[in-house]
C-alpha cells in the first residue's frame, strides 16, 4: 500500500451553469490531519463531500486506498471512512448511547447481533471522547460542544481509519474549537487515524493540522505545511485580501487581516 | 418576455377562440342576436347563444385571470412556488362552508353563496396560515398543513351529504367546478372580483418585491410584514374565494398560472403579477373549450374543474425537482422534546392488554332500542360471529395504519407525514372507481384487488421519486399529494355524473366495517403481525433515516434499498387497510404522535406502540360509529376522522417554533 489517503486526479464537479471543482489533482496524505481551506464557494465543502461519496465526481477520477470510489460497496467504505455533517441533525428521543452505537451500523448491518465487540467498541468512543458521564443523557439535551463530541465519538465507533469532517467548529465558541480540534488531533496521531477537516478559520488550521490543502475557485492553489501556509504571500493568494503574520515568542505564528 | 413567449400565448388564446367558436358555430344558424339582447326579440338557440355560451366564455376568462392572480400573489407573499388556493385548502373551506349552510341554515344563503363560500375559505386559511406560522411558513409544511386541512373538511362535508341521504346533486357538481352559465350576473360580480384585485395587486407590488427578501430582510427596511401579509393573503381569498363560490373548485389554475408565466420569462414580481393572471384565463378558457368540443350538447354537467385537476397533478410533480431547497433547517422538525420511557415493554405489555380486553367488553356491551345493554351469554354465543370480525378488522387497520405512519414519519423525518399524503390512498380510490365502472357487477374481491392495484401503482410513482438521489425525502411526499390531488379531480367528475356507481363510491369513500367477514379480519391482522414483523427487522433503518441522508450513507446504509423497501412495506399496509375504510381516517397521523408524546423514543417501541395505539383507536371508532348512530350506522373511516381532525389542528397549532 502506497501512503495515500486519496488519489484524486482531474475531478471536476459540474452543476447546471456552474463548475464548482475544476481539474484538481490531488494527493492527501495518511495518518495525519488535513485542514481544507478556501474562500467561500471555493469548492473546499464540495471536495468532502465527493470524498463522502455524496456528490459524484462528473469528470475525473477519485481513488481511497487505491481503489476507486466507486468500486467501494457502501458498508465496506463506512468501515474504512466515517463523516460527520456541517450541521448535524437533531438525533429526536435518542440517548448519548444510543447515537453513538448508530456508529455501528456498518459492522453489524441491518440484521446482524449487536456483539460484545460491538458494545466494547462503544465503550471505547465513549471513553475516548471523555462522555461516559453522558452516556444516558438525551442528545437534544446536551450543550453544542458536547453534542459535537459525541458525533465524533459515533466516528470512532464506527473504527474507521479516516475521518471526513465538514467545519466541525463552526457552531463553537472559542474554547470548544480548541477542545473539539484538540480531540481531532489526539484521534490520529494516537491511533493512527486520518483526518480531514474543512475549516473556516486559518489560525486553527496551521495550529492544529499536519497538512494544508487551499483551494480557490475549484482549483488547487497551496498544498504544504502550515508554515507553508503562514506567510503573508500564500494567504494574500488564498484569500485575496492583505494579511499580516505575527510571530509569538513560543515560534507559533498567528495571520491577522493587515 | 421574448418573442417566442408571445407567440405561444397568442397561439393558446387562438386555441381558445376556436374552440368557444366551434361551440358556438352550432348555435349560430339562426344568427347573431342583437346586441341589446332582448330575451323577447330572440330564438331559443340565440337565448342559449347570448346567456349561456357567451358569459360562460367571458366567465372562464374572469375566472382564470381571478386564480392566476391569486395563485402569483401566494406564492408572492409565502416565497413558496406550490402554494394556490387549492393546495391551501381555501377552496375546500369554502366547499364545506356552502354544504353546510346548504343543509343546516339554507336562511344563510339568501344574500347569495358569497358570504358564506368566503367566511369558509377565511377560516380554512387561517388555520393553514397558523400552522404554518408556527414553522417558519416551510414550503412543504404548508402544503402539507393545506392538504390536511383540505381533505378534512372534505371529509366533513361527505360526511355531511351523506348522513343527509339527500343526493345533493347541484352541489356535487358545484364540487366540481362547472362553468354553465344562465346570464350574465357571475360575470358582473367576479369581474367586479378581479378589478378589486388588480388594484391591490397594484399597490401591494413594490411591497411584495421587498418581501421577496425574507420576512426578516423586509422588517430591517422598514416594512410591516405582519400587515403586507395579512392584505395580501386576504386578496388571494376573496379572489379564490369568490371564484369558489360562483363556481366551484377550479383546482390549480392558480399554481399553473404563475408557474407557466415565470417559466415563459417573468422574472421581475410585477411582470408575474401582470402574465399570470393572463395565463391563467387562458388555461381556464382552453379547458373549458375542450369539456365543450368533448362533451358537446350532453356536456352541460360535466365539471370544467375536474379536468384542470387533473392537469394539475402532473404539473405538480413536473414542478417538483425545480423547488429550491429553501426549507430553513429545523423548521421541518418535531415539537420540543418528547418524553422516553425507561421500560418500554412494559407498558406496550399494558396496551396490548387492554386491547384485548376492550375487544372482548365491546362484544359484550351495545345499544338496544331500549338503551344500553350487556349481553347474557346465549346471545353473547349470537353476536360473537357478527361483531368480532368487524372488531378485529378495525383493529387490524388501525395497527397498519399507524404502522405506515410511524415508518413514513421516520423515513422522511416530517412528523406531518401520513399515509393520506404519500397517495397510496388516492390511487387506491382511482382503482376502486375504475373497478366499479369498468367491470360489471364486481364482487368483493375483484374490488378489493382493483383497489389495491391502484394503490400500487401510486406507490411505483412514488417511489420512482423516492430513488433520485438528490430528492430530499420530505419532498417524496408532495408527489403523493399529487397523486391525492388527481385522485380527487378524478371523483369529483364521477360524482358529477350522478349514476348509481357514484353513490357506491360515496359511501365507499367514508369507510365501513359492516361487510367484513371473518376471513378478511384474520386476513388483515395477519397482515398486521407480519408488518410488524417488517417493521422490527428494519429498526436499525429506522433508527439511522430521521438523522437524514448524510449521516445514512456515512453509515453505510443502502438508501435506495431502504427507502424503497420502507415505502412499499408502508403502501402495503396503507392500500390493504384503504379497501376496508376508505381513504382517510387519519389514524396513520394521530397513532405515531401519541405514541411518540407518550415515550416511546426507540424505532421499533415508537412502531410497536403506534400499532396498539392505531388498533384501540380504530376499535374505539368502530364502536363510536356503531352506537352514536343507533339504529343507524355511521361510515367508520368518517368518524374516525371526525375524531383526528380536532386534534390534529389542535396538535399542528401547538408546534413549537
Amino acid at each position: 500500500m502506497s501512503d495515500a489517503l486519496f488519489t484524486i486526479s482531474g475531478l471536476c464537479v459540474d452543476v447546471p451553469g456552474r463548475r464548482l471543482l475544476d481539474g484538481l489533482d490531488l494527493t492527501l496524505p495518511r495518518g495525519q490531519v488535513v485542514a481544507l481551506i478556501g474562500h467561500n464557494g471555493s469548492g473546499k465543502s464540495t471536495l468532502l463531500k465527493v470524498l463522502a461519496r455524496q456528490v459524484a465526481a462528473s469528470v475525473g477520477e477519485v481513488r481511497f486506498q487505491d481503489r476507486p470510489l466507486a468500486d467501494w460497496l457502501p458498508r465496506d467504505y463506512a468501515r474504512a471512512l466515517a463523516f460527520m455533517p456541517q450541521t448535524t441533525p437533531p438525533a429526536e428521543g435518542m440517548t448519548v448511547r444510543e447515537l453513538v452505537a448508530l456508529g455501528r451500523y456498518p459492522w453489524h448491518g441491518a440484521l446482524g447481533r449487536f456483539g460484545p465487540q460491538d458494545h466494547a467498541a462503544v465503550s471505547a468512543a465513549l471513553a475516548e471522547c471523555a462522555i461516559t458521564a453522558l452516556a444516558d443523557r438525551l442528545v437534544d439535551t446536551l450543550s453544542g460542544g458536547e453534542r459535537q463530541r459525541v458525533w465524533l465519538a459515533m466516528m470512532v465507533a464506527q473504527e474507521a481509519g479516516a475521518l471526513l469532517l465538514d467545519e466541525p467548529i463552526s457552531a463553537l465558541d472559542i474554547a470548544h474549537q480548541v477542545e473539539v480540534l484538540s480531540l481531532v488531533r489526539r484521534m490520529c496521531h494516537e491511533q493512527n487515524r486520518s483526518a480531514i477537516v474543512v475549516l473556516h478559520e486559518v489560525n486553527m488550521a496551521a495550529r492544529f493540522c499536519d497538512h494544508i490543502v487551499a483551494l480557490k475557485g475549484g482549483k488547487l492553489i497551496l498544498q504544504g505545511t502550515p508554515s507553508d501556509l503562514m506567510t503573508p504571500e500564500a494567504l494574500a493568494r488564498i484569500y485575496g485580501l492583505p494579511m499580516q503574520v505575527l510571530h509569538r515568542a513560543d515560534g507559533g505564528q498567528v495571520a491577522i487581516p493587515a | 418576455m421574448n418573442f417566442k413567449t408571445v407567440i405561444a400565448l397568442l397561439l393558446a388564446a387562438g386555441v381558445a377562440v376556436a374552440l368557444w367558436g366551434a361551440a358556438a358555430w352550432q348555435l349560430l344558424p339562426s344568427g347573431w342576436p342583437a346586441l341589446s339582447f332582448d330575451p323577447d326579440a330572440m330564438n331559443l338557440q340565440q337565448i342559449l347563444l347570448a346567456f349561456g355560451l357567451m358569459p360562460r366564455g367571458v366567465i372562464a376568462l374572469v375566472a382564470g385571470a381571478a386564480l392566476g392572480l391569486s395563485g402569483a400573489l401566494l406564492q408572492a407573499v409565502l416565497r413558496n412556488p406550490v402554494a394556490d388556493p387549492t393546495t391551501l385548502g381555501i377552496s375546500s373551506g369554502a366547499q364545506l362552508a356552502l354544504v353546510m349552510a346548504t343543509i343546516f341554515a339554507p336562511g344563510l344563503l339568501e344574500h347569495g353563496r358569497w358570504p358564506v363560500a368566503l367566511a369558509g375559505a377565511g377560516m380554512a386559511t387561517a388555520i393553514v396560515m397558523g400552522i404554518g406560522a408556527r414553522r417558519a411558513f416551510a414550503p412543504v409544511t404548508m402544503v402539507i398543513a393545506g392538504m390536511l386541512v383540505g381533505m378534512t373538511t372534505s371529509a366533513i362535508a361527505t360526511a355531511i351529504t351523506l348522513a343527509r341521504g339527500e343526493y345533493l346533486l347541484s352541489l356535487v357538481i358545484w364540487n366540481g367546478g362547472s362553468l354553465v352559465q344562465q346570464d350574465w350576473s357571475g360575470v358582473r360580480s367576479l369581474a367586479l372580483v378581479l378589478v378589486i384585485g388588480g388594484v391591490g395587486a397594484l399597490l401591494l407590488a413594490r411591497p411584495l418585491r421587498v418581501l421577496s427578501l425574507g420576512a426578516a430582510g423586509a422588517s430591517a427596511l422598514g416594512m410591516n410584514v405582519a400587515n403586507i401579509r395579512l392584505a395580501v393573503i386576504a386578496l388571494a381569498v376573496l379572489l379564490a374565494g369568490s371564484v369558489s363560490a360562483e363556481l366551484g373548485l377550479i383546482g390549480f389554475v392558480g399554481l399553473a398560472a404563475p408557474a407557466l408565466a415565470r417559466s415563459l420569462g417573468a422574472r421581475t414580481m410585477g411582470q408575474v403579477l401582470l402574465i399570470a393572471p393572463l395565463i391563467g384565463a387562458l388555461i381556464l378558457s382552453v379547458c373549458d373549450g375542450i369539456v365543450l368540443t368533448l362533451a358537446g350538447a350532453t356536456g352541460e354537467m360535466f365539471p370544467t374543474g375536474a379536468l384542470t385537476g387533473l392537469i394539475g397533478g402532473p404539473l405538480l410533480i413536473w414542478l417538483l425537482p425545480r423547488l429550491r431547497g429553501s426549507t430553513p433547517p429545523g423548521t421541518e422538525t418535531a415539537e420540543g422534546i418528547a418524553p422516553r420511557l425507561e421500560r418500554p415493554a412494559r407498558l406496550l405489555a399494558g396496551l396490548l392488554v387492554i386491547a384485548l380486553l376492550l375487544t372482548v367488553l365491546l362484544v359484550w356491551i351495545g345499544r338496544v332500542p331500549q338503551g344500553w345493554a350487556v349481553l347474557d351469554w346465549d346471545s353473547f354465543r349470537a353476536f360473537l360471529p357478527l361483531r368480532l370480525p368487524r372488531i378485529v378488522a378495525a383493529a387490524a387497520v388501525g395497527a397498519l395504519l399507524a404502522m405506515a405512519g410511524a415508518i413514513l414519519q421516520r423515513l422522511t423525518a416530517n412528523p406531518l407525514a401520513s399515509p393520506e399524503v404519500l397517495g397510496v390512498s388516492g390511487g387506491a380510490t382511482i382503482g376502486y372507481v375504475v373497478t366499479l365502472f369498468t367491470v360489471a357487477t364486481p364482487g368483493l374481491g375483484v374490488q378489493t384487488f382493483g383497489t389495491m392495484v391502484g394503490g400500487a401503482l401510486a406507490l411505483v410513482l412514488v417511489a420512482t421519486f423516492a430513488r433520485r438521489r438528490d430528492m430530499p425525502a420530505e419532498r417524496v411526499l408532495l408527489a403523493g399529494i399529487a397523486v391525492s390531488a388527481m385522485a380527487a379531480a378524478f371523483l369529483s367528475a364521477v360524482m358529477a355524473t350522478g349514476s348509481t356507481q357514484s353513490w357506491q363510491v360515496l359511501a365507499w369513500l367514508s369507510g365501513s366495517s359492516s361487510v367484513v367477514g371473518f376471513g378478511q379480519a384474520i386476513a388483515l391482522a395477519a397482515l398486521a403481525v407480519l408488518v410488524l414483523i417488517g417493521a422490527r427487522m428494519t429498526r436499525r433503518w429506522l433508527q439511522i433515516l430521521p438523522l437524514g441522508p448524510e449521516v445514512g450513507s456515512g453509515l453505510g446504509l443502502p438508501l435506495d434499498k431502504a427507502r424503497i423497501g420502507l415505502i412499499a412495506l408502508a403502501g402495503i399496509a396503507t392500500g390493504a387497510a384503504t379497501v376496508l375504510v376508505g381513504p382517510v381516517s387519519f389514524v396513520g397521523l394521530m397513532a405515531p404522535h401519541v405514541s411518540r408524546r407518550i415515550g416511546f423514543a426507540r424505532a421499533q417501541d415508537h412502531v410497536a406502540g403506534s400499532a396498539l395505539i392505531g388498533a384501540l383507536l380504530m376499535i374505539a371508532a368502530d364502536f363510536g360509529a356503531r352506537m352514536a348512530g343507533f339504529p343507524y350506522e355511521l361510515p367508520l373511516g368518517l368518524f374516525a376522522s371526525l375524531l383526528g381532525a380536532p386534534w390534529l389542528i389542535w396538535l399542528m397549532m401547538r408546534m413549537k417554533r
